[in-house]
């Protein structure tokens, strides 16, 4: 028996020194609804876990991908056991199980993406592109020859809606007679579907393209026409370097590495999270304009943009490139001197949705369901 | 026949639990063994991954409930198929049937004006009643105009996946969801009540359970029971011993269809608690129970052990990409090995190795035992697939 | 603008239609042969990832989708293998294999993802064309020749094909991996033509729909064409019209289509039904 007693202790000291050394590092963990290989939403994100793992001293990883809905508890479960003490869930559909897991988890923090539910341990965060679509369509309305620009959206939710909405105002500014015409897949990916949207909408006459699938396909599909179009989440110049004129990327590592630094200094805690919520746009450098990192706009295109003229309210007469510098500058600038949701602005069946001098909330943006003037093709749940 | 000293190997026509399970389990461990190198081309030594996998399910209080629950539907949809297998209909339609029975599960406990303690068995009642509906369709195809059931349920699951994707895009979709995909939370008196301390919504588990035992009473010690039989064993005998080939194939049929239907019941009521994408709602549990069934070998009661056999697959998935921190996708390369090991000892059982008298040394080119005529081959068509 | 409209379709319809009609055509040989192959979308993804690796490091994407050719061919002889000689359960054994391409065509493809093609092939292609001429050709060996004869006879009466002295197995086990060549190019198609890239699970249940189109084209070659043609065009149809149609509606219409294609025909029976001993495995004389 004395070995056994020998065994039982040596284990017992073994463990005890794994776990102190352990306590050394903070280990978080992530949830991912899709596949890392998608290109889109859930690579970047992955993008982002990697770049934090290198920027914060001391974190370690842990990652699972193509987690459905109703299992995000059970993965909770196994990475808590794994030592997360942070875990990220990246899809509104895992709103519901980290709440029931956070209050079951009082010890360990919680950060979930794109929802609108707190708990003391719980925060949510999100970044955003509205301000980048909008910089896109003042791009496309100088761009589009035949007044028809198009959008193939995923799914028709406040989100995207806000996305079209705000490209649609950008389109407007500089070409009030374009149109915005809009295709629903009802998927975040499916690149067949992406696929015959696109031709759906050349089909009827639209020649500048913007998008939300988690593929480069819409890029694709309208370089092969010599159609002009907007990068979406990820660098997609490189699948069509003289037809891609800009897009929108992400940088998920800003808020992750700003959350995760916060922990480790003992900023975030356990207690104070109720109403921490990111909400991080281009002056926070969550986002940015263009199809590659570091290129707002594509050379093949900057001298396109710099021969269309505009008048503006508060510029004057520039060009539509100027202008897009103009406007990015303000929107990076830490006081965000211009927003492309202030008022006065009519929806498309004439309402007036946001009065003349008011700003948008972002409790507002989260909840929109208008349309924006110039948008045509069906609209779900329009007011 | 093949001898092997004192051992002979012959054919069996009726291969005996215990050689079944034999087999199986060795067609396993080959699997896991094959997969060894997978786990080692991540670097991971096979016996370091397969101790984690075993811990992860099994071996841990919080994770081997879930094991439970993912064995739920698939018992439920499993012993529905046995059911329908063994009455000689190849139901592929479980998963349509399972989503029909969550669709109106969703539907009673949204828009029905019922007292509380009345909605979950209404949903029940009315979860049953739509996966019967769904493969209703089907099984008059088939016995009215001698439509393959195979394809007609196939494409069934396809029309079931468009119907809920269109009511969740379309006529149900939620207010309170921020315009996401979903239909509003079903309220609280429609949520099945959970084991303390795990996610298993045990009610559902009670009737997949009652059901395996119910079905292996009804096949057993029941006149419909013998009749499913002997219609599956011999369609053109039952039409002489008096059966009703079209009663007993849509009884039968109905059962299979509305225990899928109460796994859709289950998965909304237990585990959503709304209604959302296809893909969400079933894990693809409908077509898992089709292996399920077949492992199960026609016997409902063994069911309960194949489902959680797959439950454990499942689970097991779930240590890969969490803690081992393997692509996702490798638990697809797993579950494909381990299935093609399953089906390729098949074969096996239906030969059984039996100690003879050993005859005169070095005599192994004459075999003493009656020799049996290889050329007819009708003592190995046993297999469910092979008897129709 | 009506002309516009059908013309429109229709190229969309022989795009989306071009990798259904491969791998249906593989496919109704196959299962005309009597072995099911539920495995053709591990076999397509496979296609499409190795069809995409090759086309990408040699430059010649029409050597991409030869190698996907191979490797649907060597992918379906797993199948070919389990439910032939070991005459084990096809429909599982479709299963595994659709589950095994699917995984380790996402394991080999990590890091594949995110990388343009240079050398692409266009998307209505000879892919295109050979997949029509490949129909009928295919449609005339099965009813004019006697190689077709012993296909179908494999697979409608194997013992009385076996009594006069065709081989079965070796038939059958041919017919299963030439739909898996099919497949393999079907799958490679989308790689290296339709959208030239990788992306994980990119055949997006492509696979699923071809078997339906079997059905649908009543295990004829000719007919897959429309088949394939009439689910590419709704496909596409389900976004032009989406104005006014809900895009479910458009895209469930092709299934429901198919079982009333299956009742309306399954009281002629000859040669118009599935073939009667598909998926039945079967034992010759010896072994």
């Amino acid at each position: 028996m004395r070995w056994l007693t020998l065994a039982a202790v040596l284990i017992l000291v073994g463990s005890l020194a794994v776990t102190g050394g352990a306590q050394q590092k903070l280990k978080a963990g992530f949830i991912y609804v899709g596949p890392i290989g998608d290109y889109g939403w859930t690579h970047a994100h992955d993008q982002g876990r990697k770049i934090a793992e290198k920027m914060v001293s001391g974190l370690e990883t842990l990652y699972v991908e193509s987690v459905p809905e109703a299992q995000a508890e059970p993965f909770i479960d196994k990475l808590i056991q794994q030592g997360a003490r942070v875990i990220f869930t990246t899809s509104f559909g895992f709103m519901d199980g980290t709440l029931a897991a956070a209050k079951r988890y009082p010890n360990q923090i919680f950060a979930h993406a794109s929802g609108f539910k707190r708990a003391p341990n719980m925060a949510t965060y999100m970044a955003d592109f509205y301000q980048v679509y909008y910089l896109n369509g003042l791009m496309a309305g100088a761009l589009t020859k035949s007044n028809k620009v198009g959008y193939v959206g995923a799914f028709p939710i406040p989100e995207v809606k806000r996305h079209i909405g705000a490209f649609a105002l950008g389109v407007r500014a500089v070409n009030p007679r374009a149109t915005v015409h809009v295709r629903w897949i009802f998927e975040w990916f499916k690149p067949s579907a992406a696929k015959e949207a696109t031709e759906a909408l050349i089909a009827e006459g639209v020649d500048v393209f913007a998008f939300t699938e988690d593929s480069p396909t819409v890029v694709q599909v309208a370089a092969k026409r010599g159609l002009p179009s907007f990068s979406h989440y990820s660098p997609m110049q490189k699948f069509a370097p003289n037809h891609v004129v800009s897009g929108q990327l992400v940088h998920w590592e800003k808020i992750y590495v700003d959350f995760l630094s916060k922990v480790v200094a003992g900023k975030y805690t356990t207690e104070n999270l109720q109403n921490v919520d990111y909400w991080w746009l281009l002056a926070e450098g969550a986002v940015e304009v263009g199809g590659d990192f570091g290129v707002p706009v594509s050379p093949a295109w900057k001298s396109k943009l710099q021969a269309v003229q505009v008048t503006t309210l508060d510029l004057g007469r520039l060009s539509v490139h100027d202008l897009v510098m103009k406007r990015l500058a303000q929107m990076t600038d830490p006081k965000v001197t211009f927003d492309p949701f202030t008022g006065p602005i009519r929806d498309r069946k004439g309402k007036l949705v946001v009065p003349a001098g008011k700003r948008m909330t972002v409790g507002e943006l989260n909840t929109m369901e208008w349309a924006a003037p110039g948008i045509v093709g069906p609209w779900p749940k329009e007011p | 026949m093949r001898r092997l000293g004192p051992w002979q190997i012959d054919r069996d026509p009726a291969p005996r639990g215990w050689w079944v399970l034999v087999v199986s389990l060795g067609a396993i461990a080959s699997a896991f063994l094959a997969a060894g190198a997978l786990f080692w081309a991540f670097g991971i030594g096979p016996a370091r991954a397969y101790s984690t996998i075993f811990l992860g399910t099994l071996g841990d209080a919080r994770a081997a409930p879930e094991v439970l629950r993912q064995a739920i539907p698939l018992l439920l949809c499993g012993v529905g198929l046995v059911m329908a297998f063994r009455a000689q209909f190849w139901n592929i339609g479980a998963e349509g049937q399972l989503l029909a029975g969550a669709v109106a599960a969703a539907g009673v406990a949204l828009f029905a004006p019922l007292p509380a303690p009345l909605v979950v068995p209404a949903m029940f009642a009315a979860g049953f009643a739509a996966g019967a509906l769904w493969g209703l369709l089907p099984t008059l195809l088939r016995l009215k105009l001698d439509v393959n059931e195979v394809l007609s349920t196939l494409m069934m699951n396809y029309i079931a996946l468009f119907f809920v994707e269109w009511l969740i895009h379309g006529p149900w979709k939620g207010q309170e969801q921020r315009g996401f995909a979903y239909t509003d939370t079903l309220p609280p008196a429609a949520w099945l009540p959970l084991l303390p301390g795990t996610r298993v919504h045990w009610v559902t588990l009670a009737l997949g359970l009652a059901l395996a035992g119910g079905l292996a009473f009804l096949l057993a010690r029941t006149k419909l029971g013998f009749e499913i039989r002997v219609l599956g064993q011999n369609p053109t005998a039952s039409r002489y011993a008096g059966i009703n080939p079209l009663r007993t194939t849509l009884v039968a049929m109905l059962i299979s269809a509305g225990a899928a239907g109460l796994a859709g019941v289950g998965e909304v009521a237990g585990i959503h608690h709304r209604l959302l994408a296809p893909d969400q709602i079933s894990l693809g549990y409908g077509y898992a129970a089709i292996i399920v069934a077949w492992l199960a070998r026609g016997s409902p009661l063994a069911a309960v052990l194949t489902a959680l056999f797959l439950g454990l697959i499942f689970s097991s998935g779930d240590v890969m990409k969490v803690t081992l921190q393997m692509p996702f996708r490798v638990t697809d390369i797993f579950n494909g090995l381990i299935l093609f090991f399953l089906i390729g000892s098949e074969r096996l059982l239906t030969y059984r190795l039996r100690r003879v008298p050993r005859p005169a040394p070095h005599a192994t080119a004459v075999s003493p035992g009656p020799e049996r005529q290889t050329g007819a081959g009708i003592p190995e068509e046993t297999g469910v697939a092979e008897s129709k | 603008m009506i002309t516009e409209w059908i013309l429109d379709t229709l190229i969309r319809a022989l795009a989306v239609g071009t990798p259904l009609l491969w791998a249906a055509l593989g496919e109704i040989y196959a299962e005309r042969s009597g072995v099911i192959n539920l495995g053709v979308e591990g076999m397509m993804i496979l296609g499409a990832f190795f069809a995409f690796a090759v086309a990408h490091t040699s430059g010649n994407p029409a050597l991409g989708l030869l190698v996907a050719g191979v490797v649907g061919g060597a992918s379906a002889l797993l199948h070919a293998f389990l439910s032939v000689t070991l005459r084990a359960n096809q429909y599982v054994s479709g299963l595994a294999l659709a589950m095994f391409g699917l995984g380790l065509a996402g394991v080999l493809g990590r890091g594949w993802e995110g990388i343009p093609l240079l050398n692409t092939l266009p998307e209505i292609s000879g892919l295109t064309y050979l997949g029509v001429v490949l129909a009928v050709v295919l449609w005339f060996v099965l009813y004019h020749t006697r190689l077709g004869l012993v296909i179908r006879s494999t697979g409608e009466a194997p013992a009385a094909a076996d009594a006069l002295g065709v081989n079965v197995a070796r038939v059958r086990y041919l017919a299963v991996v030439f739909g898996g060549i099919l497949a393999g190019i079907a799958g490679g198609f989308f790689s290296v033509a339709y959208r030239p890239s990788w992306t994980e699970g990119m055949t997006g249940g492509t696979g699923w729909i071809a078997i339906a189109i079997v059905i649908f084209a009543g295990w004829d070659p000719l007919r897959a064409v429309w088949g394939a043609l009439l689910f590419g065009a709704l496909y596409y149809l389900s976004f032009r019209l989406q104005t006014w149609i809900a895009p479910e509606a458009l895209r469930m219409l092709p299934f429901a289509f198919t079982i009333v294609a299956l009742a309306a025909t399954s009281r002629r029976r000859r040669g118009e039904g599935a073939p009667e001993a598909l998926g039945l495995p079967y034992a010759s004389g010896e072994k």
